[in-house]
Parts: C-alpha cells; structure tokens; sequence
C-alpha cells in the first residue's frame, strides 16, 4: 500500500472512530452546557450501553436493532435516575460536591459491571451473524472502505441530525438551549428547568448508550472499563470542539478520532492515548473557549 | 533516631509505616482538594513520579536518604507544575479530567521505559521508611500543613474555594495562588512516594493506578474536605480496615464509589465535619489540667468544619 | 482629575449592549452613585471598573491610568475595593477570616513565610489581625468575629460586605447595592457609617435603588437607562429630571 491509499484508510478509520468519540462527546457538552457539570460517569454510561445492547442480543436473541433501542432507552433511564439521585441534590451545594458524586458513580457503574461480568473481554457476535455480511468497497488510490464502517458513520450521522432536530426545532430543545444561558432566568420564565436538565441526561445517555452498541459492533469487544478512555477523550473532543458547543462536539470528536488514527499510521500507536491528553493540554493552554465555542461571561 | 523501630511486631509496624504515607499522600491532596477546593484525580501519578524519582536517586546514584526524598518530592512537584499551569489558571474543573489523564499517562509511559524497569519494576530499592523515618516526615507535613493553613497563603486558598470571583476581587491572584498551592500539595505527594519506594522495595506502575488516587480521595473526603484531623482520621481508617477485613479489591472499589457518592450527599463535611478539634483539644486540657494555658492559641482550626 | 475616570465605556454580551458608551466621573472626596432601572448596566459598570469583565470599547481610568482590563486582583491592590450586590462572602469563613483576606492586598507573606514564620511575619499577622478588628469594629461586627459568616443576618452579612472591603485600605469604595435588604433602621446606621467612611478620606461610589437613601446621602448622582447614561448632576438636578422621571415612569420616584 502506498502512502496515499495508507493515508486515505487511516482517515476513514479515524472518522469511524471518531463519530463515536463524537457521540459521547456531545453528552458531555449538553450536560455541562445546562449544569456546568462535568459527568464523569458518562463514560461509564456509554460502557454500560455497550453491555445492555449486548445483553440484549445474546440472552434476550433480539434482532440488533431492537437491542440498539433498548440500549438507548436503558441508558437513558439510567442517567435520568443518576441525575436524580446524585446529581440534582447537590445542585445548590459547592461544585467539587457535585464533581466528587460524579466520580463515585462512575466508580460505581464501571465496578459493578466488572463484579457482574468479570474483567475478561466479552465478545461482541459478529454483525455478519446478525445483519448483513460485511463488503468492501474500492476507493482511490486501492484504498477500502466496508460496509461496517459506512454503517457506523450513517447511524452516527442521523443521530446527531436527529440531535440538531431536537435542539433547534422543538420546544424542548428551545428550553434547553435558554436553561443553558440562563438558568435563573429560564427558571423565573416558567420553564421546568428540572424537567429540561432530566431530559438533557435522557439524550446525551441515549446517544452514549448508541455508541456503546456501535463501537461492541465495530471492534467486536466490550469491557468493563472500556468506558474509562474513551470518555476522556471524548470530553478532550468536548473541549477541543468548544465546551457547551454541539457543533464542536461533533467536530471535534471527529477531528480527534482522525488525528488518533493518523498517529497509529505513522507508526506512534504505542502513543495514541497520550497523544488525546497532549491535544487537551494545547487546547487549554492556547485556545480554552475551542474551537467554536464563545468566550462565555461568567455573571457576576 | 531509631528508637521507635522495631519495638512493634512487624506486621503492625510495617502497617504503621503504609498509614503514615497515606496520611502524607492524603494532606497532600487535602490541601489540593479539601482547601482550595480543585479536584485532582491523579494524586497515584506524582506519588509515582516521586518513588521512582527517588529509586533512581537511590539506585544509580546512591546519595543519602534525604536526597531522595527530596528528590521524589521535587520531580513531582515539577511535573504538577506542568499540568496545573495550564488546567489551574481556568475556571472550571480541567483539573479533574487533566489530572486523571495525566494518571493515565504516566502509568503507560512507566511501562514502556526501560530506565525504571518497564512492566517488570524497580527493583532492589533499598529499605529507608523506617517507622521513625516516616514518623518523622509525617510530623513534618503535619505541622507545614497547619502552618500553611493559618497563614495569609492558606487563607487565600480557603478564599479560592468559597468564592474565586471574591477572591481575585481582594487582590488574591488566584490562578498564580492555585499553582502554587498545586506544586506544594505534589510535591508532598512526591515525597509520599519516595517513603514508599523505600519501604516496598520494588515498584511497579501498575500499583499507582486510577484506583490508588481514588483510595486517596476518599480517605479526604470521609475525614472531611479542608480538615488536617479529618484527613489524617480518614488516612487512617481507610489504611488499617482493608488491612483488618481483607475483603477483595472489586468491591472495595465499589464500596469506595458509593462512600463518595454518599458521603457528598449525607455528610459533604466529612465525619470530622462541624467538629473544632483544636477547641474539643483545649477543652479535654482544661478539664484535666484546670487551668487555662490551652487558650493562649486562640485561632480556631478553619476550613471544612 | 477624577479619581474614577469611565470613558466611552462599553460591554457587549452577545446581542445585548449592557453598558454603551458611557462617561463619568467620580471625584475624590465625594459620594457619587449610580442608579437606574433593573437591568440597566449599573451592575455590570461595577464589573469593568473592577476588572471582572474587560471593556468591548472605552476605558477605564483610575488616577489617569488606564486599568481597563486589568485584573481584579491588580486593580485592588491600587486601591480600589468593592461590595456584591448578590452578597457573596466567604461562606464557611469566620467573620474574622473574611476581613483578614480583605487585607490581601496591603501583606506580603507566601509559602515560605507561613511555613517559617519569621518574626516579620509574625508581625504582619498581627497588624492584619488588628487591621482587620478595626474594620470590623467601624461596622459594629466586632462582637460576631468567631462567627461563620454564613449564619449572620443578611444585613449584618451587608456589613460584612463593607467592612471586608476595608480591610483592604482602599481609597474608592464600590457599593452595589449596600441597602437592598435592610430594614429602615439599618438603614440609618448604614448612612451613618457610610458618611464616616467618607470622613475618612475615602471616595465612595455605589449603586442604590432606595431614593431617599441614594438623595439624601450622595454629591452627585449618575443614571443609566438599558445601558446609557442618560442624566449626571447633583441629586436636586437628577430628581426633575425629565428623561429621568420618564425611565423611572411607573416606579418609586422620590
Ligand atoms: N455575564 C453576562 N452575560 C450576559 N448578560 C449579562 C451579563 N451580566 C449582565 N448581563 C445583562 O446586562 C444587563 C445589565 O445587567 P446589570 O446586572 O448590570 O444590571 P443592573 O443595573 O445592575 O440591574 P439591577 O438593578 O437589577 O441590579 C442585564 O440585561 C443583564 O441580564
Ligand atoms: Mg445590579
């Protein structure tokens, strides 16, 4: 293979990879942009979809895409419970307090998968068994690019077109987008602001949980700590796109995951993870607001 | 100087000695965390910066004891520089996930260098925590933290915490004073783990984990965030009962997941939360001695009580 | 020259001009306030001047010199210190450790000087300790020192606003809002002590909404309305007023 062609599929590997950085991404985003609140748990939802929707495939023989749903909706219920339960007490107390419950619950999530699955790698069946079998395409210059791919970034995609819809076009994504730059005054307009933040954890889990599935599809793998790295790099993607912003979440993520990949291609894989945490370190250090995100006036 | 060792039995003194280090590593991020109110998720990585800093002092270059531990303190303080420059001057909380990579980052970077011995280790480090040695130190750390604490420095940090906004409006520069406060609590941290080193002999990076700074997290929070008697009671609660119960490490990580979680919720104060110990201290000498000479230190014990 | 020079002054926050190009000027010696409707800018005119937000245009101009974007920290160690008007105190502080980090600015002692502690560091603890007596005693607080700030009553946690504020030896004063909740008697004490602040030298410039209070006690009177200033004068010149009266239209006029 050339460099060209090497180029080319280390790209699409990277957009692949990198929507679901993307989707995890924009929980991360949503949720701080309404709560200011890192959730570190988030990963560990994204982790905890990957096991329902595997679950649901092996035990309960559901077809995929039944399993993908249920993913969602667990995850979904699950983060709407956490916020509730965790979350929202500490909602008035110091920041750190909210921060520290958000560690825990992660440590929770990812320790009680572990006690119930064990720390061995569970193996996701094979999409060829379930949906279709898997064909490559040529592209330019010998590069290739398989169905599974394609299918990872189409769901991907209408997702987060799905997302967009919801933000922009309906009334709850109208109340989430004032919660966001104004939480007392969203309150003093008579928006449930309660409501808005359950239904900001209930979205962002969702498309967590559906990375979850996607990626046990695409690398054929689930751990229980799988959620770990990936959810920082997600929240790295978060940053880079600009904290608070959709668009850069997305972006983001997909810019990282393509950067990841090119570091693998130029013989670096040993440093992929580390090369996630140096780009967060950059991003904080020379532009903090990210890429689209607005220099944000903290009222005082 | 070596009174104190071997006057216990082995086993207990060598938990001794495993106590005093977590009391240092928690006052460490007590200062970070519990004072000034940043948290940090990677206080295992400058631990382990700090014991193979100070291996290889031992080791390659044989120098004293001293010049390890300092040495251990120095390189991690080095490095908390490098990441609490660009997270700390932020609003927000980049620290935690910065940290927490950073953890991450370390670990695999130890593994994959031969200089202190990859995946295998470092071995053959030589015995140094002594029970004395440590107890030492620990009285040493003890007594910066207290000083620190009841000092214009250590106001300003409190003041960080409560309100940042305030803070920097009183003339406290509070990213410059963040930094600072973050160098002092790794570089104890370092020297945490320069006693460690020098007490198990062998270090390998698997051992300094996510897991380890999580242990060290909630050994702040259950003794109380901001209180040096809380954090030394939590040091050696959370130190001493997994040694007493031994029950296995997966649950333990879970029971430490849930004590964050609850204890934020219940008792974000910790259990020595609300309680002046230096007050309670004077109290109990008063009773005793009947007389008042408890009351010449008339500060209070500030910060999470 | 004025002691407190704003110049063109202008913030952005998106679609919203909160303060647009406005000029003012408070003069040493005096008492000068700021008033105007809710949402006005008053606030937020507080916030430039202390370098909490930095202008979109204009200057900001303390003895001449240009502090506009500044620090906050930086411009309180010039001299100039202020009050919130959504209180915000050093809540799990005593009342006594609250003062003492308004001394901040006039110490010197880091690190070192804490762990050391030298005997010149010893002293300068306890000339802040005495320091921050002082401006404790001026706002009758002296007696609730071991308190936790959080459980004074809302117009002792005021006071402790102000007298934090002092402890940093400033020549300005910013108060925003200092009487938003205080009943009538408290009121008057606060007139009071505000008018010994000024004895002492100070210049103090604060946004009030209570009229009487803001009439009866300051030299000159600012008014903004949705971010422009829109009248400056003595309170007599302010209060007939006609675009005055007409943004006040329908509130509280004297
Ligand atoms: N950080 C910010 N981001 C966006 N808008 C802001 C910010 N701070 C203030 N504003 C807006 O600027 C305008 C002026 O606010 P400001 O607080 O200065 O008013 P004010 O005159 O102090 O009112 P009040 O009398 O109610 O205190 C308001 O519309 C407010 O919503
Ligand atoms: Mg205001």
């Amino acid at each position: 293979m050339d460099f060209t062609s090497n180029f080319i599929v280390q790209l699409i590997n990277g957009i692949a990879l990198g929507s679901t950085y993307a989707l995890i991404a924009l929980g991360y985003t949503m949720v701080y942009g309404i709560i200011m609140l890192i959730n570190f748990a988030h990963g560990e939802i994204y982790m905890v979809g990957a096991f329902v929707g595997l679950a649901l495939v092996t035990i309960f023989k559901v077809h995929i895409i039944i399993a993908f749903l249920g993913a969602m909706l667990f995850c979904m219920l699950m983060a709407v419970s956490i916020e509730i339960i965790a979350y929202r007490p500490l909602r008035r107390s110091k920041r750190l307090a909210a921060l520290i419950s958000a560690i825990g619950i992660s440590i929770i999530l990812s320790n009680l998968v572990n006690l119930l699955v064990g720390p061995k790698p569970q193996t996701f069946p094979s999409i060829e068994k379930i949906l279709f079998e898997i064909k490559s395409f040529d592209l330019i210059a010998g590069a290739q690019i398989n169905t599974l791919q394609i299918l990872l970034i189409i769901v991907s995609a209408i997702l987060m077109i799905g997302l967009q819809y919801i933000v922009k076009r309906t009334k709850v994504g109208k109340a989430m987008r004032a919660t966001s730059q104004d939480y007392d005054t969203a309150a003093l307009m008579g928006i449930n602001v309660n409501r808005i933040i359950s239904y900001t954890f209930a979205i962002g889990s969702a498309l967590a949980g559906a990375g979850g599935v996607l990626v046990g599809i695409y690398f054929g793998v689930v751990k229980y700590n799988m959620g770990m790295l990936p959810g920082m790099k997600a929240f790295t993607a978060a940053v880079l796109g600009g904290i608070g912003s959709i668009p850069g979440a997305m972006f983001g993520g997909i810019i990282l995951g393509v950067i990841e990949m090119m570091t693998v291609a130029i013989g670096f894989s040993s440093y992929r993870d580390a090369i996630a945490f140096g780009i967060l370190i950059l991003v904080l250090l020379i532009k903090p607001t990210g890429l689209f995100g607005k220099q944000i006036f903290k009222k005082v | 100087m070596t009174l104190l060792n071997g006057l216990l039995p082995p086993y207990i003194e060598s938990i001794a000695i495993t106590v005093g280090i977590y009391i240092i590593m928690a006052l460490g991020l007590n200062l970070i965390t519990g004072v000034t109110g940043q948290l940090s998720l990677g206080h295992a990585a400058y631990m382990s910066i700090g014991a193979y800093a100070s291996a290889v002092v031992s080791l390659q270059l044989g120098m004293p004891f001293i010049f390890a531990l300092l040495a251990g303190g120095i390189a991690a303080g080095f490095f908390g520089l490098i990441i609490g420059y660009p997270t700390l001057r932020l609003t927000g909380d980049y620290l935690a996930i910065a940290t927490l990579g950073f953890g991450e980052i370390v670990k695999s970077l130890l593994f994959n260098m031969p200089i202190v011995g990859g995946a295998m280790g470092l071995a053959g480090i030589p015995f140094k925590s002594t029970l004395t040695v440590t107890l030492i130190v620990v009285i040493i750390v003890i007594w910066m933290m207290v000083r620190v604490e009841r000092s214009r420095f250590g106001r300003a940090l409190l003041a960080i915490r409560e309100d940042d906004i305030a803070a920097e409006c009183y003339g406290i520069n509070t990213s410059l004073y963040k930094v600072k406060m973050f160098v002092l609590g790794t570089f104890i941290a370092g020297i945490g783990g320069a006693l460690w080193a020098h007490k198990i002999m062998v270090l390998q990076p698997r051992d300094f984990g996510f897991m380890k700074s999580i242990e060290i997290l909630n050994m702040v929070v259950l003794g109380g965030l901001g209180s040096i008697p809380g954090t030394v009671l939590g040091a050696i609660v959370l130190t001493s009962i997994p040694e007493v119960l031994r029950f296995s490490s997966d649950y333990r990580m879970l029971l430490y997941g849930a004590l964050l979680v609850i204890m934020m919720r219940f008792r974000p104060n910790g259990l020595l939360g609300g309680v002046d110990v230096t007050k309670l201290v004077k109290k109990s000498i008063k009773s005793i001695t009947g007389s008042n000479f408890a009351d010449k230190e008339k500060k209070k014990v500030k910060g999470g009580n | 020259m004025a002691l407190l020079e704003l110049n063109k002054l202008t913030i952005q926050f998106g679609g919203l001009i909160a303060v647009n190009k406005v000029d003012l000027k408070v003069e040493k010696g005096q008492i000068s306030a700021l008033i105007g409707p809710n949402g006005a800018g008053k606030s937020t005119a507080f916030n430039l001047a202390t370098g909490i937000y930095s202008p979109t245009s204009g200057k900001v101009l303390y003895k001449g010199q240009d502090i506009s974007g500044k620090p906050p920290y930086y411009i309180n160690g010039l001299g100039i210190a202020r009050t919130f008007q959504n209180i915000r105190l050093f809540k799990e502080l005593t009342v006594l450790d609250n003062v003492k980090i308004g001394c901040h600015s006039r110490s010197k002692a880091g690190i070192f000087g804490a762990i050391t502690r030298l005997s010149a560091i010893k002293n300068e603890e306890k000339q802040i300790e005495e320091k921050a007596f002082q401006a404790l005693k001026l706002m009758g607080l002296d007696k609730k020192y071991d308190e936790f700030a959080d459980n004074l009553s809302y117009g002792e946690q005021r006071c402790l606003e102000i007298a934090r504020a002092m402890a940093s030896e400033p020549e300005l004063l910013l108060l925003d809002e200092p009487a938003a909740g205080m009943n009538l008697q408290e009121k008057i004490v606060l007139i009071e002590k505000i008018n010994k602040i000024r004895e002492m030298g100070l210049t103090i410039f604060l946004v009030e909404h209570d009229m009487k209070f803001v009439m009866g006690l300051s030299d000159r009177v600012a008014v903004l309305d949705y971010g422009v200033k829109i009248a400056d004068g003595t309170p007599e010149e302010v209060q007939v007023n006609a675009d005055v009266i007409a943004a006040y239209l329908g509130k509280e006029v004297v």
